[in-house]
């Protein structure tokens, strides 16, 4: 098992909160993320140049029509992630030092939001998250390396090898993903209730 | 602190007060290995005391025969500058310590933008080194009072001159921190050395426009001030040792044989920090190490620059 690699508690997510020293903002959120980019709204608005990147994916509610209102900003609204994603992408290549990143959404959309910034020089703990929607986890099987996403209970079957993974708290900011162990490894078979804890 | 034994090869005055030195081992060996933003501490036994002052390595970080130093003839020094300038020759022998870097280049930065006022030049001589041979993307701006104090302007046209912008002060121009660092992409790292001024103004420019912290190095020999005599009781040893006025509270406890720790001997680095245990009088605080809370709480101090105005200060040493 990867030593030192992991954290050993899951991540701590804020409320999004402008940072006033910048010269321009990105705020990504994605589906049930509106509501967090709404709230952002309703705080005095900073100076500088905002851009809003939102896909609706995996929404309850439908926020654009009050996004579209509640946002005095260049709004971009995108059908899929994957196209919120490349636009984020093109952005970054462009963009300048100053630049604050905001992101709000369910895990797996912050962490992959962040990690297209890593690779512009932008270290994870400077894109501000705030955590909505599902509390759904990915999970990295330690075993077969596939990641298996939108685990919602304590025990997930990995989608790489089948193996009945345990889902720790211990958290890869590299993969955006909890670590998954067997759970049968001593006594194959003897998988315990699976319960749904990540709603 | 350990040591090496370097000779001195040759002096070359190379412009208004700065002189270059080149050291090589004295016994004839190769030099410790460093990377470019190292410095040396320099060990000037004086007559009636001894210096240490810390000088940034400027020659190429792959040439392990030579190392080069450049010391600015400081108008208002207590003597460590003026020693190099005049009692050291080619084929005296000094103590140095060995490299430390605390000024190091970014492994993770996209962009590299190196700010250089004056003498300040000096670290980014040796890091460019290292940014030509591993490709790093980087641009130098380099400001200095008048053609005849830029010591290594036509050294840098000769070798990178389209990576090097150079100010000329007295002919008006100056660099424009705010335009310079709007402009830089996503992921520069800044470094700036120089003076105080210079350097201060260029932190609180990146801090206002939103650069995080640790996009933002910067480094200054800061030389202690001088200030008024005191005492130092030292209560583990219980040793009293007289501070002079135009003396760091580091050099009187080294010359008294006290084993202080010291790095950049300049108050960034946080080495040297010791616990006041009191005191009859005010400390003065002159590192940018400590934070101001640390520093309003009496408790510690960094002796390489720091002192007190007082009859006597108490350590925990
Ligand atoms: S030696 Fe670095 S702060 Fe004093």
């Amino acid at each position: 098992m990867e030593r030192g690699y992991w954290i050993r508690s899951k991540p701590v997510y804020t409320a999004l909160l402008w940072n006033d020293k910048a010269t321009a903002h990105a705020v990504l959120a994605e589906g049930e993320g509106g509501l967090a980019v709404l709230k952002l709204f309703q705080q005095a608005l900073p100076e500088q140049p905002i851009t809003v990147f939102y896909s609706p994916a995996g929404a309850d509610k439908d926020y654009l029509p009050a996004l579209q209102a509640a946002v005095d900003a260049d709004l971009r609204v995108f059908e899929t992630t994957a196209d919120l994603m490349a636009a984020w992408a093109s952005y970054l290549a462009e963009a300048r030092m100053g630049l604050r990143i905001y992101t709000t959404g369910i895990e797996k959309f912050m962490w992959d939001v962040a990690e297209t910034a890593a690779s512009f020089g932008i270290l994870n703990q400077d894109v501000m998250k705030e955590l909505t929607g599902s509390l759904a986890r990915s999970v990295y099987c330690v075993h077969c390396k596939s990641l298996t996403h939108e685990v919602t209970s304590n025990i997930a079957t990995c989608g790489g090898c089948g193996r009945k993974l345990f889902v720790r708290d211990h958290f890869s900011r590299r993969m955006g993903a909890y670590m998954g162990l067997m759970v049968d490894a001593e006594n194959p078979g003897e998988v315990p209730q699976i319960e749904e804890i990540y709603p | 602190m350990s040591q090496l034994q370097v000779k001195v090869a040759s002096i070359q005055d190379v412009s208004a007060g700065v002189r270059h030195f080149t050291l090589v081992d004295a016994s004839g060996g190769e030099l410790p290995a460093f990377s470019g933003g190292s410095h040396i501490v320099v060990t000037m036994p004086a007559p009636g005391r001894t210096y240490r002052n810390a000088y940034s390595l400027l020659s190429s970080p792959e040439d392990r025969a030579h190392y080069e130093i450049a010391v600015h003839r400081q108008p208002q020094s207590r003597g460590g500058s003026i020693y190099m300038h005049e009692a050291v020759k080619v084929g005296s022998v000094l103590d140095i310590s060995y490299p430390v870097n605390l000024f190091a280049l970014s492994r993770v930065a996209k962009h590299h933008l190196l700010i250089a006022g004056g003498i300040g030049i000096t670290p980014f001589m040796a890091q460019i080194h290292d940014l030509e041979r591993l490709g790093g993307d980087y641009s130098l701006h380099y400001g200095f009072r008048s053609r005849e104090h830029a010591a290594f302007a036509d050294a840098l046209k000769g070798r990178v001159s389209q990576r090097a912008v150079c100010y000329d002060e007295s002919l008006g121009q100056r660099m424009d921190f705010d335009a310079l660092l709007r402009a830089q992409p996503l992921g520069t790292h800044v470094y700036a050395c120089g003076p105080q001024g210079m350097v201060e103004a260029l932190v609180a420019t990146a801090r206002a426009l939103g650069w995080p912290e640790h996009h933002i190095h910067s480094e200054q020999f800061l030389a202690p001030p001088v200030g008024e005599p005191f005492t130092l009781k030292l209560s583990k040893s219980e040793l009293e040792i007289t501070v002079q006025g135009d003396m760091s509270m580091l050099e009187a406890l080294e010359a008294a044989g006290v084993d202080a720790p010291s790095l950049c001997r300049g108050g960034a680095c946080g080495r040297c920090e010791l616990e006041v245990l009191g005191t009859d009088g005010q400390l003065q605080h002159h590192d940018h190490y400590l934070s101001d809370a640390d520093k309003a709480s009496g408790r510690k101090i960094m002796p390489c620059v720091s002192r007190a105005k007082c009859g006597y200060l108490e350590l925990n040493l």
